[in-house]
């Protein structure tokens, strides 16, 4: 299927295929994992001992202003420039569309000067319709959580601690409504960073900007408090700090992303699929990992009890979780079942031969989890710096076998079906917001995104009906230029099996919301909360470490947080 | 986002001109492969949108168009425009660099009254060509010289002041590099490291001109209009959003 070098043979039998794992029911059921992008940045700046500092806090009493918190890696330092301002309730909203945020951050490479504030003084709070230089790399902003904001620093001025059922209700005092990199709206380019020892993993330099953007939020917090309590405020207690994290809405825009870079896809998957091949191919269990995995199951039926959502599907699913889980841990209280060789392999069998995929990728993180010094170099593997590139000298022969092998899944979709087409997807001319509408509803369709995989496979497999054999795929898009993308990802696929979501992205019934819950599970993200089929807000950094907190023994040990002290 | 003497990143490049050549009905796939020549445009530090503003043109106002046979000998491959107009520079740059990857070692590739040749100059940069040499005479019967001599390494030659990005109507020899040393007495010789190029422009941006406006004209073409109804719900969250 493969080749690759960090797994022996054995653990390429225990690799689960491409047509298992890229499929949006189960993408759309991803957890985060010890590989996930920010835990690997959490593990490294305790690695390398960051250095964080509140550089400038000009805000007045309602904590308006602006503010310069930096860290300090070992050989350069990032700041984060955050721009704040009272906006009415009204105007607050996630959408790409808004105009106005109560918070607006750039993460700046090295430590901005004044002439450097004064100028992003006048675009940051622009967002979009700013501009942005090679000195930004990072463009976000966000709201406030309005249920827990001022229930926080009203408390804390009155030097008592919030409410922590209610901090957990929501998870985090403000939310992102977007962060951008990689050059968008005139920011630094990737490659500006791409050879920096922090910033090979994969989104490092986003993620960062966000744990600057959490601490923010906290320190702001603390501040307005004792600004207006004086003496009697206090501060949160540590590990009331340590449990909020900073929310995010993720909507649409993230899926388009995705599938223009399969290449960076495939990077992802095989890094996690790889880890988990590892882990069932060990005969015998590591010293002390059983144990270890077993506590962890209940540390997370604990996160399941805490994770409410409105939506129906979600908590059934999650209701239907919580049920698998303790049938799990039963089982696994049966040392036999656990004595057998290959006991990983052994668990992950007995979950996927029951229990829901929910409850299946759940599985899979628990069990990658105790393994980290098995596992945690794959994490360096996951981004991507290449470009698939058009193999001219393929025989059609060679490319029709390609498809056959690996596109099965779109070849076989009826598209003269009108579900089979419903969807399209495209930009608005309203601020570029990317947007799923339906094809016999809205006009548009003919400016829709290149993003119809299956589609454009299906119509390429019945042109090459009548080729010959012997043609060279750079003689045939002499004639057929309409096909030179879809035969580029092709192409790619052969080298990169993983790439592709093996399902029909314009069908009636897709739900964009499993790409995005694919994808922020690789974030490292918890406590999905789908608000409809096109977005969800999350949890980030929620029970990381502050700061202060990363040289402790636990630092990495966040995951599936709980509210502290309520572990059973 | 259309204001004159801007600095773009190199992601803007691949992001507008991609939708820029598909707004002017270019395949995607075509269209994909002009950005990423565009990318390699500015990456040597030119303005893309000045090379390739022309190009778009005339593609939109049917100047050019995407048909191109290929007459084939034992020397030569030629690369001809069939409908007597320009042979568009979107189509002859991937065509050129699709027979020099199908092995095409030991013959000339002659690519007849191409509209803008930087850009066939750029697809081959892009793919990492060398040890290839290409030489034209354009419209204005301006003469250059472009010398791939080794991966990422290539060098300009003419003896006029037209920018090479304003070179069109050409008719393009592209064949294996042999010499490199012969120029012209009064040739202007510019040699390019594009890593080192590559390098500077990410610390600065990519400046762009006039022309910007034009390319960014075309890439609103792929922008759908916006209507009550999909602003509402094309895109999932809620017009005020309180937690």
């Amino acid at each position: 299927m493969m080749s690759d070098s960090n797994l022996s043979n054995l653990s390429v039998e225990f690799m689960r295929p491409p047509e298992q794992v890229m499929r949006l029911d189960r993408m759309g059921s991803s957890h985060q994992t010890r590989l996930s992008f920010m835990r690997s940045l959490i593990r490294r700046m305790s690695r390398e001992n960051w250095k964080f500092e509140c550089l400038r806090r000009d805000i007045d009493n309602d904590g308006f202003g602006v503010s310069v918190y930096a860290v300090t890696t070992p050989l350069r330092t990032y700041s984060l420039i955050a721009f704040t301002q009272d906006i009415p309730p009204k105007k607050r909203t996630d959408r790409v569309i808004a105009e106005v945020w109560d918070a607006t951050f750039n993460l700046f490479d090295g430590i901005p000067t004044q002439a450097d504030i004064d100028y992003l003084a006048n675009n940051t709070p622009k967002q979009e319709g700013g501009r942005y230089r090679p000195s930004e790399l990072v463009l976000a902003r966000a709201n406030k959580s309005l249920r827990v904001f001022e229930h926080v620093i009203s408390t804390l001025a009155k030097g008592n601690q919030p409410d922590i059922e209610l901090l957990s209700s929501v998870g985090y005092l403000m939310r992102t409504t977007a962060v951008y990199g990689s050059g968008k709206f005139g920011c630094a380019d990737r490659a500006k960073i791409a050879d920096r020892e922090e910033c090979k993993g994969a989104f490092q330099i986003e993620l960062l900007a966000v744990y600057l953007i959490r601490w923010f939020t906290i320190d702001l917090a603390e501040h307005l408090a004792k600004k207006r309590g004086g003496d009697k405020a206090v501060k949160f207690e540590p590990h009331i700090r340590q449990f909020i994290g900073v929310g995010n809405a993720t909507g649409l825009g993230m899926a388009p992303f995705l599938l223009k870079h399969p290449v960076l896809i495939h990077n992802l998957v095989i890094a996690k699929e790889s880890a988990l091949a590892r882990v069932r191919s060990m005969e015998t269990p590591l010293k002390g990992t059983l144990e270890k995995f077993t506590q962890s199951l209940i540390q997370v039926s604990q996160h399941l009890r805490e994770w409410s959502v409105e939506d129906e599907v979600q908590t059934t699913r999650i209701d239907r979780l919580k049920d698998e889980i303790e049938s799990l841990s039963n089982w696994c209280s049966d040392e036999i079942n656990l004595m057998k060789p290959y006991p990983w392999n052994g668990i992950y069998q007995f979950v996927e031969d029951r229990f829901s995929l929910e409850c299946q990728e759940m599985v899979v993180s628990l069990i990658i989890e105790p393994h980290g010094s098995l596992v945690d170099d794959l994490a360096e593997t996951m981004s991507s710096v290449s470009t698939p590139k058009l193999v001219a000298n393929m025989p059609l022969s060679q490319l029709k076998e390609i498809v056959k092998d690996y596109y099965v899944w779109a070849t076989t979709i009826d598209f003269t079906l009108t579900d089979s087409q419903h969807h399209f997807w495209y930009y608005s001319e309203d601020k570029l917001e990317p947007r799923f509408g339906s094809r016999d509803v809205e006009e548009g369709s003919e400016q829709e995104m290149p993003l119809a995989i299956g589609r454009d496979v299906h119509d390429l497999n019945h042109a090459l009906l009548s080729t010959s054999d012997e043609m060279l795929v750079g003689e045939f898009v002499i004639s057929f230029p309409q096909f030179r993308h879809i035969i580029r990802r092709i192409q790619n696929t052969l080298q990169r099996p993983y790439s592709e979501v093996q399902d029909n992205l314009l069908d009636e019934s897709m739900r964009p919301l499993d790409l995005l819950r694919f994808k922020l599970a690789f974030f490292g993200a918890s406590k999905f909360d789908p608000k409809s089929d096109l977005w969800t807000r999350i949890s980030m950094y929620q029970g990381a470490p502050m700061p202060d907190q990363l040289s402790d023994p636990d630092h990495d040990k966040w995951f599936f947080p709980v509210i502290p002290n309520q572990v059973i | 986002m259309a204001t004159e003497h801007l600095t773009i990143s190199l992601n803007e490049v691949l992001f507008f001109f991609t939708r820029a050549g598909f707004g002017v009905n270019a395949p995607i796939g075509i269209s994909e492969d002009f950005a990423y020549s565009n990318m390699w445009i500015a990456e040597n530090g030119f303005d893309p949108s000045s090379c390739s503003i022309e190009a778009l043109n005339n593609l939109d106002s049917h100047t050019s168009d995407l048909a191109v046979e290929l007459e084939k000998s034992d020397t030569q491959v030629h690369f001809v425009n069939p409908n007597n107009v320009y042979l568009s520079s979107l189509i002859a740059s991937v065509s050129v660099v699709d027979c020099i990857n199908i092995g095409s070692q030991d013959v000339e590739l002659i690519v007849k009254n191409v509209d803008s040749p930087l850009l066939v100059i750029a697809a081959m940069g892009a793919n990492q060509c060398s040890d290839w040499q290409a030489i034209w005479l354009d419209e204005n019967n301006y003469e250059y010289l472009v010398n791939f001599i080794e991966p990422g390494v290539w060098e300009m030659v003419s003896s006029n002041t037209q920018p090479i990005e304003l070179s069109k109507g050409g008719n393009m020899i592209i064949r294996p590099l042999v010499e490199t040393k012969k120029h012209p007495a009064n040739a202007v010789l510019r040699q390019f490291v594009t890593i080192e190029e590559k390098e500077k422009i990410l610390q600065t941006g990519v400046k762009v001109g006039e022309h910007w406006q034009g390319i960014y004209d075309y890439f609103s073409r792929c922008l759908v209009k916006s209507t009550a109804e999909s602003r509402a719900s094309g895109a999932g969250a809620g017009m005020v959003d309180t937690d």
